[in-house]
């Protein structure tokens, strides 16, 4: 046994956020740590990393009972927490990264460049890692930082290195990069602790799992003895959809149409159109554009050569102001950085886009703003306990379900959603599916921009897929599936539709 | 004491510790009735009479408040600026270049620019009036398009801004001995019931405005907005550079006011020692009142508080007879210690 937890409890005021829970790490073994979002997973893995200290319970590291002082402590004992903010310094280079307030640079010394760089080489032989270390952070894509993270914990003899949704921001060919690499560790007898919310990569590449809800371990064993299924059951308490949630609707109206849309080197000769009643879908890897291809559609970016019409009509659109005019709403990707104000209240959250659309003299009516709120929070299933508390209060499905009701005040014609889903939780994530079916029911257009297969599979009706900012392909019935989508959005051209 | 009143103190301490804890007002609140008792207790009991005392008393705080009028209404535009998370430190250098407008527009002499062409008296007083908050207006838009489009860090444009508009002023000033109309000098001398307190009205006038614009107010909002994200405020659908150049049109109105006031306080500006170190001063009053340097958050009356305290502070280093050049060593301690103060706990 590397490390065991044994009865923890925890408690912030009067939020009983662990309530006895025990786990253990074995050498070699990659175990899934799942749980939705504020069942408590993070709590325990910062009891772990030595961030937070138990109420009461003990914790074991290879046999011997220790008391955690200090995330320094849990590292010298060989526990490394990989945050899901990366803790890199995008302006050093590798080499410097990996030894950031270690030993070559401490004191006075002076720093041993040349010794960094031997042995940032030597671990990047050992884990086979085809990267310069004097290439700096900042040039990296994210999987590579992710693997810098790890190749930093071996630096630091770590014997259980945790991993807190490594691979949120990561395209499916990073992903299995990073998989990859903790199959090597694995081989070498480290333990993983992988915290996610995709149970196919659960599947995928964990030994065993430990599920949490509600500050306690639900459910725990091998991988191999339970399906997607079963987990997702055990984290929410009840059996979870999959099936595909695609409706065949009455193709209404042309709404937008794109023609020609390109910019500098993000996106190039881009046509595409969206219907009444459609769900259309834009997937593709990482560095396809399609983020900034809506993001200039919406006005955040710097404006595109092209034609964009809505209802028929030629539309110019020069500012995020332009587009909400027109009855554009988009929903960004990063929730943190691109769509919480975290100084300000929910109420506020919900209204900022609709503020002008409202105000009299330039005064703000909060009235009107509550009361769309309430019929918003029934609608979307809104957890709170008031509206004038603080957006950092609710955890990351309520708070994206307060962006999405921030975009449905404005009354929007389409509706752009750029990973919906994005660090929601299982049971959340089925609410905002269902408001998604249910804005195309209305007439609204929406357009889901995600870089998961299965999200796109179940709800759109039509995908058009982008490699390097070129639209490759659009996809729809029978020949929407998860090989073909992978296959334009690599590169290959097998499916260039008809449509 | 009774059980029922022991009981009530201990609630009132339950609730007083969980604002204490919550809310950063309420400490600077709390730290500035402090000052005032402190005060009260030095400036002695030592009269005749409660009627003789109450008007010492009440002198020297309108005193205090006539003083610090100017500095006050700058330091309410300063807030903004710093709720954006920008800064403007051009502020002294706008009060002595709208104050020179004011008195070359109003000047008896022979190079009055208003008198030459013949309008005097009020109607005269009225136009620079309206001049001069436009020329601060100009002087701001000057430097919210320097941030905006030229895409300058507020800290360089506003340092440039500064040089310059002090530099130009004193250069087409030196020389002259501007004299303002007598009437003038009413705006902020006025007498009501043998107070002067006119200053003291226009800056509780402006803060009372700018108190409603920050609460209520899709401009007053947005600064909040676009101080703590200003990404997640572009996405939003807010115009961040609109809401940007404003702050800065609104510190250069805002500083015109006090530089009408202030040369109508006393007939007169010196070009060259006016308005140094108010942008300090100023940015002091902010800070002390709970606005984040880091932008998005701010509050007006906590600027209010925090010119009040700073006020009080000198009021008492002069009561002690601290020498003056010491002066500012314990204004810069109450600048951080009131940051200190407000610096609460993280909650996981």
């Amino acid at each position: 046994m590397l490390v065991e937890l044994r009865n923890i409890r925890k408690s912030f005021g009067k939020n009983h956020v662990l309530k006895d829970v025990s786990l253990s790490i074995k050498e070699g073994e990659i175990c899934a740590l799942l749980g939705e979002n504020g069942a408590g997973k993070s709590t325990l893995m910062n009891i772990l990393g030595g961030i937070h200290q138990p109420d009461t319970g003990s914790i074991y590291v290879e046999g011997a009972e220790v008391k955690l002082t200090g995330p320094e402590h849990s590292i010298n004992l060989g526990i490394s927490f990989i945050h899901q903010e990366l803790n890199l310094i995008n302006d050093l280079p590798i080499y410097e990264n990996m030894f950031l307030e270690r030993d070559y640079k401490k004191g006075f010394k002076r720093v041993q460049h040349q010794k960094m760089i031997q042995e940032t080489k030597k671990i990047f032989e050992r884990m086979h890692v085809d990267l310069d270390p004097r290439t700096l952070v900042k040039d990296l894509d994210s999987s590579y930082k992710q693997i810098i993270e790890i190749c930093r914990a071996i630096t630091m003899n770590a014997s259980v290195i945790i991993m807190d949704e490594p691979t949120t921001s990561l395209t499916d060919s990073e992903i299995e990069r990073v998989f990859t690499m903790m199959r090597r560790l694995r081989d070498q007898q480290v333990g993983i602790i992988f915290i996610s919310h995709k149970l196919k990569e659960v599947m995928e590449v964990c030994d065993s799992y430990a599920v949490l809800r509600d500050g306690k371990l639900v459910s725990e064993g091998q991988v191999s003895d339970v399906t997607t299924k079963d987990l997702a059951r055990f984290m929410v308490g009840y059996d979870v959809r999959t099936d595909r949630l695609v409706q065949q609707r009455h193709r209404g109206e042309e709404i937008l149409r794109a023609e020609e849309l390109t910019y500098n080197t993000d996106f190039f000769n881009i046509s595409f159109s969206i219907h009444q009643g459609e769900v259309v879908g834009f997937t593709g890897l990482l560095g396809d554009g399609r983020s900034e291809l809506f993001q200039s559609i919406f006005g955040a970016n710097d404006i595109s050569t092209g034609k964009l019409f809505l209802y028929g009509k030629e539309i110019k659109i020069h500012t995020t102001m332009d587009a909400i005019k027109n009855g554009i709403a988009y929903l960004p990707r990063n929730r943190k950085e691109n769509a919480i104000i975290k100084d300000m209240d929910i109420l506020e959250n919900s209204a900022i886009a609709s503020w002008n659309m409202h105000a009299k003299w330039g005064i703000i009516q909060n009235r009107v703003h509550r009361e769309k709120l309430d019929t918003l929070q029934k609608q979307l299933k809104i957890r709170m306990t008031g509206s004038s508390s603080s957006i950092l209060n609710l955890s990351g499905g309520n708070q994206q379900k307060i962006v999405l009701a921030k975009w449905l005040s404005t009354e929007p014609r389409i509706l752009i959603l750029d990973n919906p889903t994005q660090g929601v939780d299982v049971g959340a994530k089925e609410d905002i599916y269902d408001i998604i079916l249910r804005l195309a029911d209305e007439g609204i257009g929406v357009i889901i921009l995600s870089s998961e297969a299965n999200e796109i599979l179940r709800l759109c009706n039509r995908t058009y897929v982008m490699y390097h900012g070129h639209l490759q392909g659009v996809l729809e019935g029978e020949e929407m599936n998860e090989q073909s989508i992978m296959e334009l959005a690599t590169g290959g051209d097998a499916f260039i539709s008809k449509s | 004491m009774t059980e029922k009143n022991i009981n009530r103190f201990h609630q009132f301490i339950t609730w007083f510790k969980d604002r204490w804890s919550t809310s950063p007002l309420f400490s600077i609140f709390i730290a500035l009735i402090v000052m005032v008792i402190l005060q009260t207790i030095v400036l002695g009991f030592d009269y005749n009479s409660f009627g003789e005392w109450f008007t010492s008393w009440t002198n020297n705080w309108i005193n205090i408040l006539r003083n610090n009028a100017s500095v006050a209404i700058v330091a309410l535009g300063m807030t903004f600026v710093i709720m954006t998370g920008g800064i403007d430190l051009a502020v002294g250098a706008t009060l002595v270049a709208t104050g020179a407008l004011t008195m070359t527009l109003l000047d008896v002499g022979a190079s009055g620019l208003l008198g030459s062409i013949g309008i005097t008296g009020w109607p005269a007083i009225l136009i620079t009036i309206i001049a001069v908050i436009i020329f601060g207006y100009l002087l701001g838009s000057l430097i919210g398009v320097t941030v905006t489009r030229g895409m300058v860090p507020p800290f360089i444009a506003t340092l440039g801004a500064m040089m310059v508009f002090r530099s130009v002023t004193q250069h087409f000033m030196q020389g002259s001995a501007p004299r303002v109309p007598s009437e003038f000098l009413q705006i902020s001398n006025l007498q009501i019931g043998n107070y002067m307190i006119m200053p003291i009205i226009y800056w509780i006038l402006i803060a009372a405005i700018m108190y409603y614009i920050s609460k209520r107010t899709t401009f007053g909002r947005q600064i909040i907005a676009v101080g703590s994200n200003e990404r997640a405020a572009r996405l939003s659908g807010i115009n961040v550079k609109q809401v940007k150049f404003r702050v800065y049109a609104l510190s250069g109105m805002l500083v015109a006011i006090a530089a009408i006031i202030q040369v109508s306080r006393i007939g007169s500006m010196d070009f060259a020692g006016s308005g140094r170190g108010m942008e300090m001063d100023a940015i002091a009053a902010a800070v002390v009142g709970g606005t984040s340097m880091m932008g998005g958050r701010g509050f007006i009356l906590g600027t209010v508080y925090g010119v009040l305290i700073i006020s009080v502070l000198n009021n008492l280093l002069n009561l002690f007879g601290v020498p003056p050049l010491l002066r500012d060593a314990f204004k810069g301690i109450i600048v951080i210690a009131a940051v200190l103060l407000q610096r609460k706990e993280k909650t996981s």
